[in-house]
């Protein structure tokens, strides 16, 4: 099963190049859908024959939240506002896909010299997470719009998952599942401060001009 | 007695949503906190049994964070119900993200597991962003989208600093405190200082160190007065909680001096940064945000120091969170009669509201630090602490910035005070529940500072000794 483990690493990173190039924010909430949904499949090809309860649950309840839940409150925080799409990025589109690539191969290369202990089932699983960190973080600064930085957030998070689903014993399923709530209120909360951003917005620029509406926040 | 802590203000928490009227969800908090005070105030004599297999254990250094947490939260809802007389609006939601804080909060405190702490730490942040934009305007609803990015990201980082530590534990099976202590020398090192910058970088943008403290003056500045006052006091000793636990792991792994050097280094960050900003500020609550990020750097120095610096870290804790009371509920009252913070509105407050004025000295005097409040003594000890470990740089650079710090909060407080009001102000009468809130921990303050109890310096001890700092040349 090991390939098939390789190959939904190199799938999560790519997701995140996409979501870095992409400007439409409904098709960046799908893809990172996609990408959770994988990093949801991911156990059972891990623990391909062995896989026990506990861990068949927490894939269940992260591919519950995080591929269907989160998105729809994504795609609730946008019905409103002309914010269909990202305005003007600080870093262009095609070099930050350039930047990307770069930051992935500078990754690749640090992680050479990480070993982890014991016997990792793919040497994919650091490598692919610590980029979708760090493609995360990147869509997270350079772009303007809050609902493209709560995305840029998630991206990080599904990253930092990747990282977890190889070491599953050393958390309690009780403390998985309060991470994975814990991220789900985060994203629920920062979806109401966008609303709130929103209303705000539009009644302070009402009258002055309806195009920038939703510009910024 | 550990779960009922955690559980009763949940439980109230959920209950405030049900239709009751604002008078009684005030009353239900004032409650709340003062029962959660009389059982940690038991606690002081015993300390109750650990809970749920040891991922919830009580140890001297929880105590002490959460006798603070409990005391700001108890003359909190004292200042609240004269604060609420006066405001219009709605308190169910803030009254129900108070008591989720609290619920919170208590759990970091006896939180033995490091996943768990990770869950607490992240939950306090999402309880008391709702909490800083109350006032639901433009600025206060950018505050709190830095507030919640920056501090969601920086905790993600923690997140992944946890499972570094779970990486380096791999012999150990477990995040349990007391089994990663034993298991100390068999830390495969490399894994643990990745995942010691990691826990430095995430718990220290939680706690406002520079360089990552850029949403502090934003989300102070813009939340009223009790609200900062959880904020500066309670909520950024949770993450420093963390990082003395980490500490505790680094003294028994022989890994304090690279721990101890990275903390050295960015308290001295912390200590800058803010001496430089504070001179062009005109805003009180935010002079008193940069004021809280230096005295943060103030904690993570004395972590970094030895013994001596240890004990004034724990000492500055309790002193730093008190000193946090009176700033910040001053500048909450001061902020409601003129409906401003800002130095250039507010005027002549000790014609207008003598009590007020009296306080505003009182906060300029604790929060630099000055004789007879205990804030100076901590402070004294920490610096002590530096030289005594031959720091000696760092220490004429503390003493520096720390005049830069009462320069500049002088200047504004001292500005605000005196000078004439810009046009007739109709003085409201000063309310008794706000006043006494602040009268009763400037006592406090000044008391711990002339004479410090035994029972206090016998809890400071055994927490010193739990961390086991063997370090320095103390």
């Amino acid at each position: 099963m090991t390939s098939w483990v390789d190959a939904s690493c190199i799938i999560i990173v790519f997701l995140s190049l996409i979501v870095l190039s992409n400007y439409r924010v409904a098709a960046m909430i799908r893809v990172f859908s996609v990408q959770s949904f994988v990093l949801g499949l991911l156990p059972f090809f891990l623990h391909a024959s062995s896989i026990s309860n506990q861990d068949v649950f927490i894939a269940f309840v992260t591919m519950v939240l995080k591929a269907v839940l989160v998105p729809s409150i994504l795609f609730w925080a946008i019905r409103h506002v002309s914010m269909r799409s990202e305005v003007k990025p600080i870093i262009g589109f095609s070099s930050s896909i350039i930047f990307g690539a770069m930051l992935i191969a500078g990754v690749f290369w640090v992680s050479l010299s990480l070993k982890l202990p014991g016997k990792p089932v793919s040497d994919l699983i650091l490598p692919c997470s610590l980029s979708t960190v760090l493609l995360g973080f990147m869509i997270m600064v350079t772009r303007t719009r809050a609902v493209t930085q709560v995305l840029g957030y998630l991206i990080m998070e599904n990253g930092i998952f990747l990282f977890a689903v190889s070491l599953s014993d050393v958390m309690p399923v009780l403390i998985e599942m309060g991470i994975l709530l814990d991220i789900f209120v985060a994203v629920f909360i920062m979806a109401i401060v966008v609303n709130h951003i929103n209303e705000e917005f539009e009644k302070n620029t009402a009258s002055v001009s309806q195009s920038k509406m939703g510009e910024t926040f | 007695m550990l779960t009922l802590l955690i559980l009763m203000p949940f439980l109230c928490a959920l209950g405030v949503f049900l239709p009751v009227s604002k008078d009684f969800r005030l009353k239900l908090f004032l409650v709340v906190s003062l029962c959660h005070g009389l059982i940690v105030a038991s606690f002081w004599k015993q300390l109750p049994p650990g809970e749920y297999h040891g991922f919830l254990v009580l140890d001297s250094l929880g105590l002490i964070v959460l006798s603070i947490i409990s005391f700001l939260f108890s003359s909190v809802s004292v200042f609240m119900i004269g604060y609420f007389k006066n405001e219009p609006r709605s308190n169910r939601v803030f009254t129900a993200c108070l008591l989720f804080l609290l619920s919170t909060m208590s759990l970091v405190a006896v939180s033995y597991h490091f996943g768990l702490l990770w869950v607490a730490i992240e939950a306090t942040t999402l309880f008391s962003a709702p909490l800083i934009s109350y006032h639901r305007n433009q600025q206060s609803l950018e505050a709190t989208w830095r507030y919640l990015l920056v501090c969601s990201v920086g905790i993600a980082l923690a997140l992944l600093g946890t499972f570094f530590l779970a990486i380096a534990a791999h012999n150990v099976h477990t995040l349990l405190l007391p089994a990663l202590l034993k298991g100390a020398s068999s830390l495969s090192t490399n894994w643990m200082k990745l995942s010691i910058i990691f826990f430095i970088v995430g718990y220290g943008c939680k706690m406002g160190l520079a360089p990552t403290h850029s949403w502090k003056p934003e989300a102070y500045g813009q939340a009223t007065g009790m609200v900062a006052v959880l904020m500066a006091g309670a909520l950024t000793q949770c993450p420093f909680l963390a990082l003395i636990r980490i500490s505790q792991i680094c003294n028994r792994a022989g890994l304090t001096e690279f721990y101890s050097s990275i903390l050295i280094v960015s308290g001295l960050l912390s200590l800058i940064v803010p001496a430089m900003f504070i001179l062009g500020e005109r805003n009180i609550k935010r002079a008193f945000a940069y004021s809280s990020i230096e005295h943060m750097g103030i904690l993570v120095l004395g972590l970094g120091l030895g013994t001596v610096g240890l004990f004034g870290a724990l000492f500055h804790m309790i002193n730093n969170a008190l000193a946090k009371v009176i700033m910040f509920l001053t500048a909450g009252s001061v902020a409601q009669k003129y409906g401003s913070s800002g130095a250039d509105e507010v005027k002549g407050v000790i014609h207008i509201y003598p009590m007020t004025g009296v306080f505003l000295i009182a906060a300029l005097l604790a929060g630099t630090g000055v004789f007879p409040f205990a804030t100076f003594h901590s402070e004294l000890l920490i610096l002590n602490a530096a030289i005594i470990s031959k720091h000696y740089f760092l220490a004429a650079i503390g003493v520096i910035c720390l005049a830069f710090m009462f320069i500049g909060i002088g200047r504004i407080v001292l500005g605000v005070i005196h000078g004439h009001p810009k046009e007739p102000v109709l003085a409201k009468k000063e309310n008794i529940y706000m006043n006494a809130a602040i009268v009763v921990t400037v006592m406090l303050l000044i008391s711990i500072g002339l004479w410090m109890p035994l029972p206090l310096e016998k809890l400071i001890h055994n927490a010193v000794t739990l961390i086991g700092a063997v370090y320095g040349t103390v």
